[in-house]
């Protein structure tokens, strides 16, 4: 009998359960109950409507915070911040209000000498001055930390300069209103003004020496409020050979665990076909 | 498709497949109802889209099969007899000759269960193979090798 005529035997043949198999699995089958497709149905698409609204929900409270720049407080930026024109984001100051205005920056630069140097002259440019600076470098790398004061009119044009030096890395903007402090101060200088016109010869001395240290007070909290901080953090970007080699060194042992992870299943795998093949070679 | 459309569609198939594949009816029988017990038990996770019924009930019936097959082997351990002493004589087909009924007696279970795939069932070489595990080509080897031995064993027969 040749292999054909074996294969046209075997297709021939029928295996039919018998009546009691099937009346069993008609009991089985009647114990079923009603078919669920409309819930996964109504799963399948509850799931996106669930994950895209939980995205749009995440999407929309990552959104760049420089909309919520406010007067008070402080307000740190991504690089996403930067505007159109590729400059970096800074509030304006208030040209009717006192402020204490200070900015940082964090800038990656080729070379540090040379950046700060530009960002000197840019303080100089805008009447500023360098209030500290500080710079180490070390064959190709190098780091510098300056605190320029800028007129307050000018820190927005000063913050924007400074920022084409390089990439910015971080950035932040803090922004203090300091006019009520001054308008209280007023209100307490002409109340003791009025008091004074009163006053005894001893009650006028302690009232005049109070008036000049409010006075003086307050001349110091308008000039502070006329120059803007900005703190200016130049860097080299780092090696990229030795960032690769750290990478690598970090990925290695998740990279060894999931080799003998995988290395494990697959024996296993391999044992349990073993074992199958075992099982199932006896007639 | 429902359950109890699936189960009436595809009993003979199923229960073909595991008297080829055990070599034993009453054993095949009893297989088949707790291969459906246990299809009922996990319908809600049969997918249409990744196979069809019979592919799924296959699947199902092999598991219950190979759990068979193991606590077979350790009571055969245990009583220390030989599981071929226990086997009944049993047809595997009523149409199949008698040399025929012997030659496929002689091969493994194994060989026995891609036969029943292949050629009972007529399932395709890449159904076959997600049905049991391995890949088309193993499988079509598996099934050479199977109608080879069969052929061998007519012959000898003859």
């Amino acid at each position: 009998m040749s292999q054909r005529d074996v294969l046209a035997e075997l297709r021939g043949a029928r295996v039919e359960a018998p009546a009691e198999l099937r009346a069993r699995i008609r009991l089985v089958a009647a114990q079923a109950p009603e078919p669920q497709r409309s819930r996964r149905r109504f799963a399948l698409v509850l799931v996106p409507v669930v994950a895209a609204a939980i995205a749009a929900g995440v999407f929309l409270s990552t959104r760049p915070a420089h909309h919520q720049a406010v007067v008070h407080g402080s307000v740190a930026l991504s690089p996403q911040a930067r505007t159109a024109t590729g400059s970096v984001f800074a509030p304006a100051p208030s040209r009717k209000r006192l402020q204490n205005y200070s900015a940082s920056l964090d800038v990656q630069v080729a070379n540090v000498p040379a950046a700060v140097a530009r960002a000197l002259h840019v303080a100089a440019g805008l009447g500023g001055f360098p209030a500290s600076v500080h710079v180490s470098t070390a064959k190709k790398a190098g780091h510098a930390d300056l605190q320029l004061r800028v007129p307050r009119t000018k820190v927005q044009a000063a913050v924007d300069r400074l920022g084409r030096l390089g990439t910015v890395l971080s950035e932040q903007v803090d922004i203090q209103d300091v006019q009520g402090g001054v308008n209280a101060t007023d209100r307490t200088i002409a109340r003791l003004e009025r008091e004074l016109q009163h006053a005894t010869k001893q009650q006028a001395a302690a009232l005049r020496a109070r008036i000049q240290a409010l006075q003086r007070r307050r001349a110091a909290t308008v000039r502070a409020a006329h120059l803007a901080t900005v703190q200016l953090a130049l860097s080299t970007p780092p090696a990229k050979a030795k960032a690769r080699h750290h990478y690598l060194r970090e990925a290695l042992p998740w990279l060894g665990g999931a080799a003998a992870a995988l290395i494990l299943l697959l024996a296993l795998r391999g044992l349990g076909r073993v074992r199958e093949d075992r099982l199932l070679s006896r007639p | 498709m429902t359950f109890a459309e699936a189960a009436e569609r595809h009993l003979d198939d199923v229960y073909g497949y595991l008297v080829w594949f055990t070599g034993d009816r009453a054993a095949a029988e009893e297989l088949a109802a707790e291969t459906f017990e246990r299809a009922l038990r996990l319908w809600h996770r049969f997918d249409p889209a990744r196979g069809s019924a019979r592919t799924w009930l296959c699947q199902l019936a092999r598991t219950v099969a190979l759990d068979h097959f193991r606590s077979e082997r350790r009571r055969a351990r245990r009583e220390q007899l030989a599981a071929a002493q226990e086997r009944v004589d049993e047809r595997f087909a009523d149409s199949l000759s008698p040399e025929l009924e012997a030659a496929l007696r002689s091969l493994s279970a194994g060989e026995r269960e891609v036969v029943a795939l292949r050629v009972l069932l007529d399932l395709d070489a890449g159904t076959a193979a997600r049905v049991l595990g391995i890949s088309p080509t193993n499988c079509t080897t598996r099934l050479n090798r199977a109608l080879r031995k069969l052929e061998e064993a007519l012959h000898v027969a003859a």
